[in-house]
């Protein structure tokens, strides 16, 4: 599966406090590679995953998932989108409040339609992978914020996705922990080649993936020239 | 199904305090309509039981028919001239009387024609007519510590009745009624205290009411009219029953208000609960739950909490009615229970649909928001 966003236009929020966020975007993503998303903050990169997640419609543009442009898909086509063929690591939120770490893996399964009793046991390899073996019956609350990150990125990586969108991991863990799970996106990526979008501004992550695409390059005229997975 | 019932033990604080304000309300309504049905019993069920289709009062009385009218023999031929229809006279009025064996009852005679068409017969002991003044009495007298063998003299009046018989639960006005030979009954209405009474003394042969045995009322307001009475048909006649209307304005109005607090106190939950977990929402929506099963969790979850503490109310208000129930009037059937229960809970489940809209409008995009 591949990914290719072509003249993506965004403008966020109404009146006087609308801005144009991504303008005229051309990326093309391609399966079995980590693409680093870096640029200072708020230069457009959780917007750019939004888009590219089907959560959020570009005004103007085509989102092109294996050829199917998402944003032509209505509301509900999105969301079935999402839960089928998308891992979502959010840059906070991610997690289900009263509910605990595997619980928070096994919800997001049945979301998908999966059935949650056979996916425990990956579920809890996953959380052992990303560092928070220990914390499996631990509930969102008792929780750091690095190890709720953690569990997000385990969720995200539970049902092999074709598309796998993590923003910021880092950001709330200490370098060795950022080693780790960078490593762990970049082999779950290699082993069953997915497109893999990261958004960061650390550089141990973009050091470790295969592309690196800079919004500055991105954003500002549209010519369509810039590819992403081009060196 | 795993989701919505994680998120239920999530909260499970606040849905088993909902559900408890559930059951209580839900207990309230079964209570309630069990003394609606006990005391609409206690009120009318001798009405209830005549085998008659419509009741013919004299046209002067408006209210309280059964006490203030009076028809005579010559209406009561009257009617029993008429084609299709059979007519046979009853005497109602409230007495009190004491035993041989010293029990004080009141009682309401019920006097009918022994062997016409309101004969209640006897399930035990001998029927009217069977001796002079014999009574038939209902069970609830029997309760009161009547049984067939006494003899029940009327206060004041001194007429001596032989009770004869007994035939089922049959209550007029909160009072236990007693069936009389209606000669007997119209020597116990029109006698003065204190005169002499025996069946020597002149009495008005009059009656209460004259109650119709008819194939259709159609022809009856023809009827009424050559003969000067004023006929409804029996339910109609059970407002004439003393506390009839008022008892059930207020059972009803109760009845109506906790039908309009189930909704609103679940739908409010609901509301507020949907209104705190917006986050979460959004994020299930980001995750790619679609507004179907998002709404379908609520209703799940909804129904959960209806249902159980529906049920557990009904429960309650069982056991409250077999606590109360001898001591007051207090009748709940298993099926207007589960009727009353079943409409409550519909409606607490109506209530949560207010609260739906705001559960599929949680935009995933808000994800984003939280991003930053
Ligand atoms: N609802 C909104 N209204 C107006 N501007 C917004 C809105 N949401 C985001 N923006 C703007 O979009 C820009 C990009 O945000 P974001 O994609 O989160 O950047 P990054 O993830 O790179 O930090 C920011 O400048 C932010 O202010
Ligand atoms: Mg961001």
């Amino acid at each position: 599966m591949s990914l290719e966003l072509s003249d993506v236009t965004v403008a966020l929020g109404s009146g006087d406090a609308r801005t144009t966020v991504l303008d005229g975007v051309c990326a093309r993503f391609s399966p079995g590679t980590v693409t680093a998303l870096v640029g200072p903050s708020g230069s457009g990169k959780s917007t750019l995953l939004a888009v590219a997640g089907a959560l959020l419609r570009p005004d103007d543009g085509q989102v092109l998932l294996d050829g199917r442009d998402l944003a032509a898909l209505g509301d509900s086509q999105r969301a079935r989108v999402r839960r089928e063929h998308i891992g979502y690591m959010f840059q906070s939120g991610n997690l289900l409040s009263g509910l605990t770490a595997v619980e928070q893996l096994l919800a997001a399964a049945s979301i998908a339609g999966r059935r949650p009793r056979r996916l425990r046991h990956r579920a809890e390899e996953l959380l052992a992978a990303v560092g928070v073996g220990h914390r499996l019956t631990h509930r969102a609350e008792q929780l750091s914020g690095g190890e709720r990150q953690r569990v997000a990125l385990a969720r995200a990586l539970l049902l092999a996705p074709a598309l796998l969108l993590v923003d910021e991991p880092t950001a709330a863990v200490d370098r060795s922990q950022a080693g780790t799970l960078t490593e762990l996106i970049a082999a779950s990526t290699h082993e069953h080649g997915c497109v893999t979008v990261v958004a960061t501004h650390d550089p141990a992550v973009s050091e470790v993936a295969d592309h690196r695409l800079d919004m500055a390059a991105l954003t500002g005229a549209a010519t369509g020239a810039r590819r992403a997975d081009q060196p | 199904m795993l989701l919505p019932l994680l998120e239920l033990r999530a909260a499970r604080g606040r849905f088993v305090l909902m559900g408890t304000v559930v059951l209580l309300v839900a207990a309230l309504v079964g209570t309630v309509s069990g003394f609606t049905t006990g005391l609409t019993d206690d009120t009318v069920s001798a009405l209830r039981r005549l085998p008659a289709t419509h009741v013919a009062f004299s046209p002067d009385a408006k209210t309280d028919q059964f006490a203030r009218s009076l028809v005579d023999e010559r209406t009561l031929r009257g009617w029993r001239g008429q084609d299709g229809l059979e007519a046979a006279p009853l005497g109602v009025s409230l007495t009190r009387g004491t035993s041989d064996r010293g029990a004080e009852v009141d009682m309401a005679a019920f006097g009918v024609e022994p062997g016409s068409f309101l004969d209640p017969g006897a399930d035990r002991g001998a029927p009217l007519g069977t001796e002079p003044d014999g009574i038939v009495i209902s069970q609830d007298l029997v309760d009161e510590g009547l049984r067939v063998g006494d003899t029940v003299v009327v206060d004041r009046l001194g007429i001596k009745l032989p009770v004869t018989g007994v035939t089922g639960h049959s209550a007029y006005g909160h009072v236990p009624v007693a069936y009389l030979p209606v000669d007997t009954w119209q020597r116990l209405r029109f006698s003065t205290p204190g005169a002499p009474a025996g069946p020597s003394a002149e009495v008005p042969r009059q009656y209460s009411a004259i109650a119709l045995r008819a194939d259709d009322g159609a022809g009856l307001t023809g009827t009424d009219r050559e003969l000067g009475t004023r006929t409804v048909p029996l339910k109609d006649s059970y407002a004439a029953a003393p506390g009839y209307s008022g008892e059930r304005i207020t059972m009803t109005s109760i009845q109506a208000f906790l039908y309009v607090i189930g909704p609103l106190v679940v739908g409010s939950f609901f509301s507020v609960w949907t209104v705190q977990r917006q986050p979460e929402l959004a994020l299930l929506r980001a995750l790619g739950a679609s507004r179907r099963r998002l709404l379908g969790h609520t209703l799940l979850q909804a129904g959960v909490v209806v249902v159980a503490g529906t049920a557990a109310g009904g429960a309650l208000a069982a056991g409250i009615g077999l606590l109360v129930g001898g001591a007051v009037p207090f009748s709940l059937p298993a099926a207007t229970l589960l009727t009353a229960l079943a409409a409550f809970a519909l409606v607490g489940l109506a209530g949560t649909a207010l609260t739906l809209r705001r559960v599929t409008r949680s935009d995933p995009m808000t994800m984003l928001g939280a991003n930053r």
